[in-house]
């Protein structure tokens, strides 16, 4: 965009931001506030994040929350990544039904996707019992149920990477000698690459922040974060909880930032 | 929040037009053995519900490990029990949801002789409408409803008439519950705040009409928010469950809370066995256990939420004793002042409700 933009505008846009973040904000600064009850301002103290690294329960949730992150951000990149690229790469029949099957983990509400699980597994598990074997709900069902939405996220974010690109890039390629798999390993991959490493920590930041399909798919004594968090609510948020959140807030905004800025376009070289 | 619950509730009713298969009594006698189940106790309740020391206790006590699975709302803990989701052992249903459980098949019939401790609870809180004769359920921990204030701002009269009076300068906020809030204007009228007759929601209504147009209305609320408005004498009174406003007297003794005399709506949260529990002896033995006089007053001790445990109210902190709202005379219980949240019968009476709600929220 050239010219001046109007100087109301910037005072909107810096309105609509103060909207946005200013409930962070008053979140991380009372998370510092000696009150229990955070409603009034009664001194400094960091004395909850000792609190909070104190709790047996937050490690345990903490552990429970990265194992699935990393774990099903490995297996929904590497899966993602292909579907991306199969996308982009192949004319197949049906692709926009396809794309939009894709798009539907993202827009389709999470309770609805919580709650089919959840009866999916139940299903699973009645044959199961029938067949004599058991099991609760917990870390693989968690895992495999953040895999299914992150996949979507993945292989859009790569297909978006790859779009101005034709297959002709690969045809040059092979015209110089490549043979299939150094065309993708050398061309292809580093190209989508910024895509992968983005679509990998938006992947990694959705698992770290969700609530209600975790809530949905785990069992007894399987808790992330989020659920910590969320079911604290009914008789107020504790300001270790407070502070609990803080720390969520501070490691998502740096895994976006630093997606955004993977995914930021760069000059063609 | 609200809609949150609303989407939760959806989708518990979408849960149960599936039925999960009940697993035969062969196998549900082979899993514990095979998970090694019967030592571990899985309980699914509110957070901050339970003190951990009493956990403890009963940990070291029966040998058992004790894990604790948080929900927030009924509508939540309904929707995942339905959907056949998790195993547990004991939950911490409200009175008006036990019906429900027992009718969706999600509850076992309690077994008296192993709840010696059951004689404990005062008379009053047995045998009610939500579970005659106690079969599947055992009185926990209730919450009356009452009117909070803080003391260096305003005292009120303890009535209703405060808010649902005809003068317009106070300024306070009303629970964010629909049942909450028509109870306490069917209460001041003088009516049960189950009531199903057309005419006295007709009033009801009409009354709140005129009580959300007045100028000192700031609003629904939920508990903690109400508490904090008042902390921060942003408000002159509030509709609270009292014991989430008694745990902010410790740090403020100027906040309270009052019962009305015209009477107000409680609801009891109770402990229920589920179908699907493991290790139903050992769920006894922790029912049991919390019935304890000792454990009863250690639980309101930590929680603030009142005992209907009448053996464990000598036991109470003094402070607690002490607070008028938390301990109502249990005449009220008798005559008809205090009334439980009920079950609506579906049909006329809660399209009535749900009609009032709406009309008074769009506002």
């Amino acid at each position: 965009m050239t010219g001046r933009t109007h100087p109301l505008l910037g005072a909107w846009a810096a309105l609509v931001y103060l909207f946005l973040y200013l409930p962070i904000v008053v979140l991380i600064v009372f998370s510092f506030n000696d009150s229990r009850f955070g409603a009034t301002w009664a001194g400094f103290t960091t004395r909850w994040y000792a609190v909070l690294f104190a709790r047996a329960d937050v490690r345990e949730a903490l552990t429970h929350t990265l194992n699935v992150a990393v774990v099903s951000t490995l297996i929904s990149t590497v899966l993602g990544t292909l579907v991306g690229l199969g996308l982009w790469r192949y004319t197949i029949h049906l692709r926009a039904a396809l794309t939009g099957l894709l798009v539907l983990p993202i827009v389709i509400p999470d309770v609805v996707m919580g709650v089919s699980l959840l009866m999916f597994y139940a299903f699973v598990r009645a044959g199961l019992e029938r067949a004599g074997w058991t099991f609760d709900n917990g870390f693989w069902t968690v895992l495999l149920a953040h895999v299914t939405f992150q996949i979507s996220y993945v292989a859009l974010t790569v297909r978006s990477r790859l779009a101005g690109y034709g297959p002709e890039l690969e045809e040059a390629a092979r015209d110089l000698g490549a043979s299939g798999w150094q065309s993708f390993s050398k061309v292809i991959l580093p190209l989508a690459m910024p895509g992968v490493l983005a679509g990998a920590l938006l992947a990694f930041t959705l698992s770290l922040d969700d609530f209600v399909v975790t809530y949905f798919t785990s069992g007894s004594g399987f808790r992330t974060l989020p659920v910590l968090i969320y079911t604290n609510v009914k008789r107020g948020v504790t300001p270790d909880i407070n502070a609990l959140s803080a720390l969520l807030v501070l490691v998502t905004v740096v895994a976006v930032i630093a997606a955004n800025a993977l995914l930021r376009p760069r000059r063609a070289p | 929040m609200k809609r949150t619950a609303a989407l939760l509730l959806g989708a518990a009713l979408l849960g149960s037009c599936y039925r999960v298969p009940k697993p035969t009594a062969g196998i549900s006698a082979a899993v514990p053995a095979a998970r090694g189940d019967s030592r571990t106790l899985r309980v699914f309740i509110w957070s901050e519900y339970i003190d951990p020391d009493l956990v403890k206790t009963f940990e070291k006590h029966s040998g058992v490990r004790v894990i604790l699975d948080t929900y927030e709302s009924n509508e939540a803990m309904l929707a995942k029990l339905q959907g056949g989701g998790a195993q547990y052992d004991l939950a911490v249903p409200s009175n008006y949801v036990v019906q429900t459980m027992v009718r969706a098949g999600l509850l076992q019939p309690l077994d008296r002789t192993q709840l010696p401790n059951l004689k404990n609870i005062a008379p009053g809180f047995l045998n009610a409408a939500y579970d005659p004769g106690n079969t599947y359920s055992v009185p926990y921990q209730y919450a009356a409803t009452g009117l909070a204030f803080n003391r260096s701002r305003y005292v009120p009269q303890d009535t209703w008439a405060e808010i649902f009076g005809p003068e317009d300068r106070l300024s306070f906020v009303l629970l964010d519950d629909p049942r909450e809030v028509i109870g306490a204007a069917l209460k001041f009228l003088g009516f049960s705040a189950n009531t199903t007759r057309v005419a006295e929601l007709r009033a009801a209504r009409n009354l709140l009409r005129r009580v959300v147009a007045k100028r000192g209305f700031q609003g629904f609320d939920g508990g903690p928010g109400t508490r904090n408005k008042l902390l921060a004498q942003q408000i002159d009174l509030g509709q609270i469950y009292v014991g989430d406003l008694l745990i902010a007297t410790e740090e403020n003794p100027d906040v309270q809370v009052l019962l009305p005399r015209q009477g107000t709506t409680i609801s009891m949260d109770t402990l229920v066995i589920l179908k699907r529990s493991a290790s139903p002896a050992l769920a006894h033995q922790f029912i049991n256990f919390i019935l304890d006089a000792r454990n009863g007053a250690q639980l309101s001790n930590y929680t603030y939420y009142a005992t209907p445990n009448a053996a464990a109210r000598p036991h109470l902190d003094d402070f607690l004793k002490d607070v008028p709202a938390l301990n109502p005379p249990p005449s009220w219980l008798r005559d008809g002042r205090l009334d439980f949240i009920g079950e609506l019968p579906t049909g006329r009476p809660q399209r009535l409700y749900d009609r009032i709600w709406t009309e008074l929220k769009s506002r």
